[in-house]
Parts: structure tokens; sequence; C-alpha cells
């Protein structure tokens, strides 16, 4: 657990480097992921057993290129290194770097060397230096960066050990800088320096260059005393970088050798494939078909285990508990709440173990690169595939994610589309119907069906986005361009690890963060569901039996038709009644409806609560959630509720409608206005209700 | 009786984790850094 005792280690590195698999491989699954204080980066933590019994606080610190901070993430690492008070200032500083990307990740190493904090040099991927004909000569590279190396290999789990004895030894790594930067300007610095005898010369700088106000210097003050123009700051900042790129040619020309005699790369024969402009999307297209297709082949078995488990869960809660109200809460309420939740880990671990291993892989980024080429035809900036790809997992980060888009308009403009993309939580939503409406049958002994919906589900939302911006390109007129650059990082045979790590973690936030709010909802709907006003409800045991005296009903039917009767005159019963006019034309009930309305704070809460509900309405406990929903009969018209026209409407509406408090409120915070989350609501929710019920009155 | 207590005492935890979560947030002091950006 997180020490004081204990050595604080911050791992920092350029991204794709492997900082992350490095944190893996040191901290296994001693991790915790929270945020940082008020704002919603990722902070992760882990902790690592040392050489003699030492201990360490591994803190992973976000992918930055270098210490001029253009992002929030960036901001993250900088305000860490200049905050001695920070509980988690570093003791020791571990910058990850790719060793074949030396030259461009040592210009962040050397900013950190100007803070004056031990620092050791990891250079990662050793076991493709044979492969590329790299050769280091690590006492001279030492003695050049006044640090320690450690060659690791976080794939192949070598010189960790190494990596972790140093650690313990960081007492004796050279504090002092590599190079003096500060010659760019000789007078200025020196100025500096007398007039802040006690700060250090390079946290001065970066609190005069940066855009944050970082927390222990009255930035006002230094800028007050020395002022140059934004441009001449610019400038410096220019001959600073130049500065130690020359430094760090002049110590790479003796450091590292490469020899493309015994280099052996495949990489530039499977980009030009993967990237191409008919095979690169064509494989896309495949390799996105067949993840859709084994999540819907592989989910099924588990899937249908935990839904039978938990239906024999509230079997066994109603035999063995004493009878009452809080039995009836566990049976009917809890049970099927925390199953209508557990039942899609399944499915979600496969959706984030498949895109994990394309991350892992490199392709993600190819991936990045081809699509950019489309998004450009409407409008969009490149950096807005980030976030439309990172909105499959949710769009809450993925809007976040929109920071980095320089251009205000385009900013706006991917926050307003990126909650079309199908995101996790539409999934449960998605897979309950489809595996009811959607025949479970192989088109050319290949293709299934459900699959082959999920897939269509997802291209659609991804192509509203793309048509909206489209629209709100024209509406808004974007002016300015930006420049998209993204790297492509080496492929890579994805580490089990890495990729493991990565889907505990997705599943756990899935669990624990959407799960909790599922649960407390389904209490509160329980209650609602079990309660009502009026003679109709508390009298309907008497107004069942009087209405079937001449055609007596069986004990099982009678308890169905009290349950039934008492449903419908419940709180949650009269509160779908009243909405049912308005949602009866999409080929929905009123018990749709509550479901509709209670998934607004989140999408996932509609399985969740038809889940309660049919539990409520049915006296028979054995019941899976799926079956219930199977067996649902519209009483006026005899049809099954969910059947094709009512199942696509559905499909449709939750495909296209908001439905998501959380991305209201992040909206808002990234807007700072009501105009734009309340604009995306109003257009999000009117377009699913006009598609819905078209869908419904062609097919019905 | 004790039944309904504790039901009733599920039920009052759910409604104010429910609250918590949607109406109660912690407000942030910090923007993205982009001055032109639109964030306060």
């Amino acid at each position: 657990m997180l020490s004081s005792h204990n050595i604080n280690v911050a791992l920092i590195g350029n991204p794709n480097v492997g900082k992350t698999s490095v944190f893996n491989q040191l901290t296994g699954l001693n991790q915790q992921v929270g945020n940082y204080p008020g704002i919603t980066v990722e902070k992760k933590i882990g902790f690592c057993k040392l050489p003699n019994n030492y201990k360490a606080n591994i803190l992973d610190l976000p992918g930055t290129y270098s210490l001029n901070a253009s992002s929030i993430d960036e901001n993250v690492v900088i305000e860490l290194l200049l905050n001695k008070n920070d509980k988690l200032y570093p003791d020791v500083a571990l910058v990850v770097t790719d060793v074949e990307n030396l030259k461009r990740n040592l210009l962040l190493f050397t900013q950190i060397k100007d803070l004056e904090i031990p620092t050791i040099l990891v250079i990662n991927m050793a076991d493709r230096m044979e492969y590329k004909g790299i050769s280091l000569d690590i006492p001279f590279l030492e003695e050049k960066l006044k640090t320690k190396i450690a060659l690791v290999s976080s794939r192949k789990g070598t010189g960790i050990e190494e990596l972790k004895q140093l650690i313990v030894n960081y007492k004796s790594i050279p504090k002092e800088p590599c190079l003096n930067a500060s010659v760019i300007d000789e007078e200025y610095f020196e100025a500096l320096r007398k007039t802040f005898p006690n700060q250090l010369l390079y946290k001065l700088w970066l609190v005069i260059t940066q855009d944050v106000n970082f927390l222990n210097l009255d930035r006002n003050e230094i800028r007050n005393s020395y002022t140059k123009s934004h441009s001449d700051l610019k400038r410096l900042q220019q001959k600073e970088t130049i500065k130690r790129y020359q430094f760090i040619n002049d110590v790479l020309k003796e450091g590292l050798k490469i020899d493309l005699n015994s280099a052996k790369d495949f990489r530039a024969i499977l980009d030009r494939v993967l990237t191409h402009k008919v095979w690169g999307y064509a494989i896309f297209f495949f390799i996105l078909f067949g993840i859709f297709q084994s999540i819907f082949e592989w989910s099924k078995i588990p899937m249908d285990f935990i839904d039978n488990t938990f239906a024999s869960f509230s079997v066994m809660a109603n035999e063995n508990l004493a009878p009452g109200v809080l039995t009836n809460l566990i049976a009917q309420g809890i049970i099927p709440g925390i199953g209508g939740i557990l039942i899609f880990i399944p499915q979600i671990a496969f959706l984030f173990m498949f895109i994990s291993i394309l991350e892992e892989s490199g392709y993600m980024s190819r991936v990045v690169f081809l699509m950019d080429k489309i998004m450009r035809k409407f409008g969009l900036s490149g950096k807005s595939i980030v976030p439309l790809i990172s909105g499959t997992a949710c769009a809450i980060p993925a809007i976040m994610a929109t920071r980095n888009i320089e251009n205000w308009k385009e900013r706006l403009i991917t926050i307003l589309v990126t909650p079309f993309t199908t995101c996790s939580a539409r999934l449960p939503v998605y897979a309950i119907i489809i595996a009811l409406v959607i025949p479970e049958k192989r088109v050319f002994g290949i293709i299934n069906m459900q699959g082959l919906t999920l897939m269509l589900l997802y291209l659609l939302g991804f192509g509203m986005a793309i048509f909206s911006a489209y629209i709100l390109n024209k509406i808004l007129k974007i002016k300015g361009k930006t420049y998209f650059i993204v790297e492509m990082p080496n492929y890579k045979l994805p580490m089990f690890k890495n990729v493991a790590i990565n889907v505990i973690e997705k599943t756990k936030a899935f669990i624990f963060g959407a799960g909790k709010i599922i649960l407390a909802i389904s209490i509160v709907l329980w209650f609602l569901a079990s309660y009502g006003p009026g003679e109709k409800f508390k009298n309907a045991e008497k107004i069942v039996i009087e209405k079937n005296l001449a055609k007596p009903l069986n004990h099982s039917e009678l308890q169905n038709a009290i349950a039934s009767q008492k449903l419908e005159n419940s709180y949650i019963g009269l509160m779908g009644k009243t909405i049912e006019p308005a949602i009866s034309p999409l080929g929905y009930d009123w018990k749709i409806g509550v479901a509709i309305i209670s998934s607004f704070a989140a999408r996932e809460v509609f399985v969740g609560t038809l889940a309660t509900i049919y539990s409520v309405g049915d006296s028979d406990n054995d019941n899976t959630i799926k079956n219930r929903m199977q067996a649902e009969i519209n009483p006026e018209t005899g049809q099954k509720i969910f059947n094709f026209a009512s199942g696509i409407s559905l499909l449709l509406f939750y495909a296209f409608a908001m439905q998501c408090a959380s991305t209201i409120a992040i909206t808002k915070k990234e807007t700072n206005s009501w105009k734009w989350p309340l604009g995306q609501l109003i257009f999000m929710s009117g377009l699913a209700y006009l598609v819905a019920l078209i869908a419904f009155q062609i097919l019905k | 009786m004790i039944q309904e207590i504790l039901a009733f005492g599920i039920l009052i935890l759910a409604i104010a984790f429910l609250i918590k979560k949607y109406f109660w947030k912690k407000k942030s002091d910090k923007n993205c850094g982009d001055d032109d950006c639109g964030c306060a």
C-alpha cells in the first residue's frame, strides 16, 4: 500500500515507449487506478517489492513528449515534478525510452535531469536491438548523460531485476543536469538566478513559459521582474530545444551504432499493406467483422451460465429466507439487479481484449492514420479520430481526449458528435435485444446474424457521428486548419499481461462504476414497483378474483394475474402508463417506457430495470431475464412485446439517443455552457425518436 | 417489522447514493491550459 516509508518512483516517458508495460512488470496486479484531484486524468499507482526488503510506490505518469505542456495530461507531469510538497513527489524518476527512438525520447530525459531529481534512464525494447542492428555503449552513455541505465525488455521481462536494484541504490545517482541549457541567453538566466537564488533555474523557466500556473511559485512576480515578449519566450524555447538536440546528437554519435546491413525490417512492407487505400480498409473491415462475430459466439455460454445462476439465486433466496419485504427486495430487486450487471462481463471483457490487442500490436495507430483520410472529407480534424475510437469504451474520457485539438470549433464538433460512437454502455442493451429479436442462425454457414447486427450498429453509430460532423461543419463554418501527426509505433506481439490487466481494469470499472448505479436504481425501482397508491393496488387480489369468477384460475395463473394487477397500479406502473401514449407509436409498452426513463442515468440501466420490473410482475422466480423478456405479450395485440419491429426500433433508439447524464455533465464542463449539451440532448433524443418511429411503422 | 426497517434502510442508502452521484459534484478549479478553448 501507499506508504511514506516506501521509495517514490515516477515513471515518465513519451507515448508508445512501453511505459505501461514496464509499470506492469514492476507492479503486477498491485495497482490502484484513480483520478488526479479535480481532473479526470487517470492516475495509476502500483506497489513494488525491491531487493533488500525495500518497497516502492510506482506512479505511472501520463505519456508526454517534453516538459513544454500543451495538454492537461502533460500539466499533471510537470505539476508533480515541480511540487516537492506533493506526497508523491519522486525520490527517483525512471525515464522510459524506446531503443529505436532514443534521439527523440532523450529530449524529455534531459529536461527531467534539469529538475535535479535522481533519474534512471530505462532503455526499453532491448530485445529488438539485434533485430534492428543496434548496439549501445552503455558506460559512455552513462557518463555523458550523468545517469544509470537499465536496459530492459518489458515484453520478455529481462532487465527488470537490474532496474529494481538501481531503484534501491537511487541515492548514488548524480542529480546534476547533463547539459547547461541556460547558455541560450546567459544574461537573462543569470539575472533570474540572482533574483531567485533559492529556486531551481529550470523550474523558474518552466513557470515562466508554461500556460499553467504551478502550485508554489508566483508566476506574475517572476514575469513582472523579467518581462520578455511572448514571441521572445517562444524563440528562447526553440533555442533550448535545439541546444538539447545538439547535445543528444553528439552523445548518440558515439554511444549508439546502427548496422543497417544486419537489420531485418518487415515494418515498411506491413505498413504499405495495412495503410493501403483499398487493402487497408478491407483488412480493417475484416478484423472488425471477426471481432463482433467472436464477441457473440464466445460470450453465449458464460452469459447463459450467469443468467441461470442468478435466476436460481432468486429461488434460493425465496425458499430459504423468512417471507417478508426484505426477502422480496433481495429476490426480486437486488439479485436480478446484480445479475443484470454481471451478465455483460463476458461481452465487455472480450470487446476490451480485442481493443487492447489492436492497441498493443501497433495496429490501432494504422487505423487512426487510415481513417484520417476519410475524416478530413467530412471536415473533422485528424485528431478527432482518437476521441471517436476511444468513445467505443466510454464517451466521457473520449470527450476529455478532445483537449488536444487546438482549433476550438473542430474540438466543439468532436465533443458534440462523439456520443454517437457506440460506447460499452450500449453493449448490454444491444446484446439482450439482439438475442431476443435476431435469429441465431448463420448465413453462408459462417456469418452469425447476431454478430453481424452488432457490427452494423457500431458502424451506424460511427457513420452518424461523421454525418453529424459534416452538418455541423457546414453550420458552424470552421476557420483555420489543424495538422494531424500520429506516431506509428513498431509492430509487436501483444503482451498477455498487458492485455489481461487492461481487460481486468475495464471490467472492474464497469462493475464498480456503472454497477453501483444500476444496483441503486434497481432497489429504488423495486420499491416503486412494489408499492402503489389507491384501491386498485391495495385490493389487487380481490379485483382479480372478482374479474375471473366466471372462469376460475389455477394457483399459478392467479398469482401471476395478481402480480400483474399490482405492477400496473404501482407507482412505477402509473408513471409508465402516463408516458405510454408517447412511446406506443414506437412499439413500446409502459414497462419499456419506464426502462427508457430510468436508463437516462446510464444506458446499461435499461436491462436491469426490465429485469426488476419483470421479476416483480412474475411469480415464477426461476425465470431468466431473457426468458421473461421473451415471454412478454402485448395484451391488446396478443403479439410478443419484443418482436422484430419493436426490437429494431429499440436498437435504433439506443443507437442515437443521448441517454447518459454523465455525458451531458462532461459536455457542459468542457464547453462551459449549457447551450451545447442541451442542444446535443434535444438533437440526439429527437433523432432517436424519429428513426425508431419510422423503423417500427415500416416493420410492424 | 425488522424486514421492513432493513428494506427501507437499504432504499434510503440507494437514494442517498444516487443523489450524491448526480447532484453532489465536487467543483474543479482547473482548466485545460488552453486560453481559447472555452473551458473555465
